[in-house]
């Protein structure tokens, strides 16, 4: 983002408004064609609707419905619904309406860090077909619904609402219903929506999503009844300021205050972990006087001071309740739901940080079942609970993953191996604007190793057993497919019945190879 | 007669054999055969009988053993198989064995799925289990009237009884008397030869046929074409044995037809079991030798130069505790300095009556043979 500031601050004085600004610039936001904006608007849609839903305790219920218009043109039409906490009638045009309104711009881990792409989304369809978007919405226990059809006034960056209507709300519905005309490729963009889909129902397991279009349906049902805790909102951690966050935080904190704030009760106030004698440790170290107002830093005293903080390595270690892992129990069962693996081993680390952000990373490892059987580890990544489905060559985890030796942990390809790694942090380490890969960042990538090999580790447990299992299986299988031979030549050489010997060597097969497996049994409770 | 087993013996120790196995079943333990082991390195020259024999050397062949269950089952059903054959009197060949037990196993795989497999794959396989119930029982399988292609052919002054009639091997015209596959079967009525004359080819054998050359000696002539079958040497042993006969063996001047000889003599390695009842070591070598090629001033247009493969084998027969005497050390060094081998037909530079009315005769009368 830091390059889109960067771009925006420099155009904004060739009198662009930020709408028009980032039309022109449509391909960093993912809408560079048709198959790739239609893929980004049902991202964004889907991504607001989990976010209105389980940071708030509620179990996602969300409906993609996708109709082609006209197939010659390229005209479709998106619908996303969901059974969220609504929107405000007040804010709904400002949300949908105007580039860069509002924040979410706090400490906390959450799917869409701007609130930009459905404005992008908004702004494409009206490009490209001038429908507008329509919006239906409700929060909890509202007696109306409300129904908005708007579209952006590019120059001015203004919402122009065309229809605003009032429904009653007897069944106490509430959610928002976002619909969508744009230019778009279905046909083209359909294999990404599906994975799409797919693992987002992976990640979200206490979710239901479904997907309807013209030749594809999806229904996953949930498959938990517990949402993860929603993260709290954080202070920022001083590693990780530089100077526009410094800037901010001190213009929010000086104003309506009648004594100007001294530095150290502006750190102390501000940010993560830091306690009065943090603080003065900190300044003294600095060389900057705790009792100094901060109104009083020029520009490059503040440079100097975001530096200095995010050298200084005396802060206490970020903590991790501003992130929200799905746990190793949830993501189990997203994964034994979507993938139907034969084993699944899966692990939430603990917390950890990286330049002052926290961060968790999660792994599981799938194996067997209906994993495909592939050359390589199939890999299944995402941040913040979000697939990546681009560059995967590019991500730090591919790196990982090709490093380790998997014949190490009995693994020999080609095999059905599903490598599944999360990370949630409160700044991904996302590499290029793109936002498909992560960086090899050495704390990260030592976390994404760490878990992998010990889900790894679990594997060859259960690979071990199994192929234990296997070659008693095989003996038993191999031998007692001769028994009938056997007894009927005993049975002519001897005149005996040959059921008499069929039975003695069914029983004695059973009984040496079970002893066997008893024995191996005993010595390993033992231990 | 010695050396014929009745079939009421064969049957009882088939049935032994058999039973052993049945025991143990039914006692609960599992069950396993000793089997000989028929491998170079189980194969003993015996000095004293101047025969190969198999050594001590026995593998256990348990049926719980996933290696060797199938082989186990392969070797109770070959068992059964001659047991039935020989209660009825029959006389299955090798591949008739192999047919009447070749059937289908179905079973259900590890996975689950679906799964054949064939008693035995080839007759190889099948015949390798005859083999295992030959050693493991000391019953040759023409004792368990057990059929095979038989090659040899005998002619000369003998009289046979087969079945009931009486075959003068001296009334035959051009043709000559096929060796059925079990001679133990045969009566020898009469022998009215000074010696047996063992021929490694064919077309020689008939040759001298034609000329009568039987008459003339007043012998027998015998060929195995080639590396003579089990039965030709059975015959070739019950001569020498029963009557005191004279063996001589004829073959072309290279490790092959010399190790022929030693087959005559002292029997086979892969083979080395039946020994006790095929080997001959009163066998003796009248010809080709390298020395030939000298004494007999063999023209050179009938010189071979000797292949790497002739020489390699050489190298080994040389080692071989049977090839030590003077004779054939000689002999074998020779050719590998020389690098020379001849037919027998190169005799015929001399005349193609050379073989018959000079070499041979010489050979005999003034006992230039080696053992």
């Amino acid at each position: 983002m830091v390059l889109i500031d960067e771009l925006l601050s420099k155009e904004r004085f060739e009198g662009l408004s930020p709408a028009e600004f980032f039309y022109r610039n449509r391909e960093i936001a993912g809408f560079s064609n048709p198959v790739r904006a239609l893929y980004q608007t049902i991202r964004e849609l889907v991504e607001n609707s989990l976010d209105a839903t389980e940071l708030y305790g509620i179990l996602p219920e969300i409906k993609v419905t996708v109709d082609v218009i006209s197939p010659e043109k390229n005209i479709v039409k998106v619908r996303v619904e969901d059974n969220g906490v609504g929107i405000p009638s007040s804010e709904v045009p400002n949300v949908f309406g105007r580039v860069f309104y509002g924040s979410k711009y706090v400490i906390r881990q959450s799917r869409g860090l701007f609130g930009l792409g459905v404005k992008m989304a908004v702004l494409y369809a009206q490009m490209t077909t001038g429908s507008p978007v329509r919006v239906v919405t409700a929060t909890p226990r509202s007696r109306r619904i409300h129904e908005f059809e708007l579209m952006i006034d590019i120059t001015k960056n203004r919402p122009r609402i065309l229809k605003h209507n009032l429904i009653d709300n007897s069944k106490r519905w509430h959610g928002t219903i976002v619909e969508l005309t744009l230019e778009g490729n279905w046909s083209g963009a359909r294999r990404k929506v599906v994975e799409y889909i797919k693992r987002t129902a992976l990640i979200a397991p206490y979710a239901t999503i479904t997907l309807k279009s013209p030749d594809v349906e999806l229904h996953f049902k949930r498959l938990a009844y517990k949402v993860p805790e929603p993260p709290e909102i954080g202070r920022p951690h001083p590693r990780g300021v530089d100077i526009e966050l410094l800037k901010s935080l001190i213009a929010k904190y000086s104003s309506g205050r009648e004594d100007p704030p001294t530095l150290v009760d502006f750190l102390v106030e501000n940010f993560e972990g830091v306690g009065r004698i943090t603080a003065e440790s900190f300044l003294k170290w600095a060389g900057y006087d705790p009792e100094m107002p901060i109104g009083s830093l020029t520009i490059e005293a503040l440079d100097d001071l975001a530096r200095k903080m995010r050298e200084y390595d005396g802060w206490r270690r970020p903590r991790a309740h501003s992130l929200s892992p799905l746990g190793s129990e949830l993501l189990s069962k997203g994964v034994q739901g979507i993938l139907r693996p034969e084993f699944v081993a899966s692990i939430t680390r603990k917390p950890s940080s990286y330049g002052g952000h926290p961060f968790v990373v999660e792994v599981a490892l799938a194996w067997g079942g209906e994993v495909p059987v592939s050359d390589h580890p199939l890999l299944l990544r995402f941040a913040n609970k979000i697939p990546l489905l681009y560059d995967e060559g590019a991500d730090v985890s591919r790196k990982v993953v090709d490093k380790i030796d998997w014949n190490t942990y009995k693994v020999k390809f080609p095999a059905p191996l599903a490598v599944i790694v999360h990370i949630c942090s409160t700044k991904i380490p996302f590499k290029g604007v793109g936002k498909e890969a992560i960086a090899d960042v050495p704390e990260v990538e030592r976390e994404i190793e760490g878990a992998i090999r010990e889900c790894a580790r679990k594997l060859r447990r259960y690979l071990t057993q199994k192929e234990k299992e296997l070659s008693l299986k095989l003996k038993y299988v191999t031998i007692s497919k001769y028994v009938d031979e056997v007894a009927r030549a005993l049975s002519i050489i001897t005149g005996d019945r040959q059921e008499v010997y069929r039975r003695r060597l069914e029983e004695m097969i059973r009984s040496y190879i079970l002893m066997k497996e008893v024995r191996r049994g005993v010595r390993k409770s033992k231990r | 007669m010695s050396g014929r087993v009745s079939d009421e013996e064969v049957i009882r120790r088939l049935e032994e054999f058999g039973k052993s196995i049945a025991m143990q079943v039914l006692k609960g333990m599992p069950p396993r055969m000793e089997i000989p082991v028929r491998t170079l390195s189980n194969t003993i020259w015996d000095e004293k009988r101047r025969i190969l024999v198999l050594g001590p050397a026995k593998a256990k062949r348990e049926f719980l053993d996933m290696k060797e269950s199938r082989k186990f089952m392969q070797t109770l059903l070959m068992l059964s198989l001659i047991l039935m054959a020989r209660r009825e009197g029959d006389f299955p060949t090798i591949r008739d064995l192999y047919y009447m037990g070749k059937h289908t196993i179905r079973y259900r795989d590890v996975h689950g799925r679906e799964r054949t497999e064939e008693t035995w794959n080839d007759q190889q396989e099948s015949n390798s289990v005859i083999q295992d119930i030959e050693v493991a029982t000391g019953l040759l399988r023409e004792e368990m009237g057990i059929m095979h292609d038989a090659k040899g052919k005998i002619v000369g002054r003998i009289v046979i009884k087969s079945k009931g009639y009486e075959i003068d091997c001296s009334k035959l015209g051009s043709g000559a008397y096929a060796i059925p596959p079990n001679p133990d079967r045969l009566e020898i009525v009469r022998v009215e030869a000074d010696y047996v004359l063992c021929i490694e080819k064919d077309a020689i054998f008939e040759r001298l046929n034609e000329e009568e050359f039987w008459k003339r000696e007043n012998c027998i002539l015998i060929t195995g074409k080639g590396q003579p079958d089990r039965a030709t040497r059975r015959m070739v042993r019950r001569l020498w044995e029963e009557f005191g006969l004279p063996i001589y063996v004829l073959t072309d001047a290279d490790p092959y037809g010399w190790y022929i000889y030693s087959v005559y003599r002292s029997g086979s390695i892969s083979l080395s079991y039946e020994s006790e009842k095929l080997a001959c070591p009163g066998v003796r070598f009248i010809g080709l030798t390298t020395s030939d090629i000298r004494d007999y001033k063999i023209p050179k247009n009938f010189i071979i130069a000797a292949t790497e493969r002739d020489l390699k084998r050489a190298a080994e027969m040389l080692r071989y505790p049977w090839f030590k005497s003077e004779a054939w050390q000689r002999e074998l060094k020779l050719f590998l300095r020389q690098k020379e081998k001849v037919e027998i037909e190169a005799l015929s530079g001399h005349g193609f009556r050379f073989l018959s009315d000079v070499y041979i005769p010489e050979k005999i009368e003034k006992k230039k043979w080696i053992e």
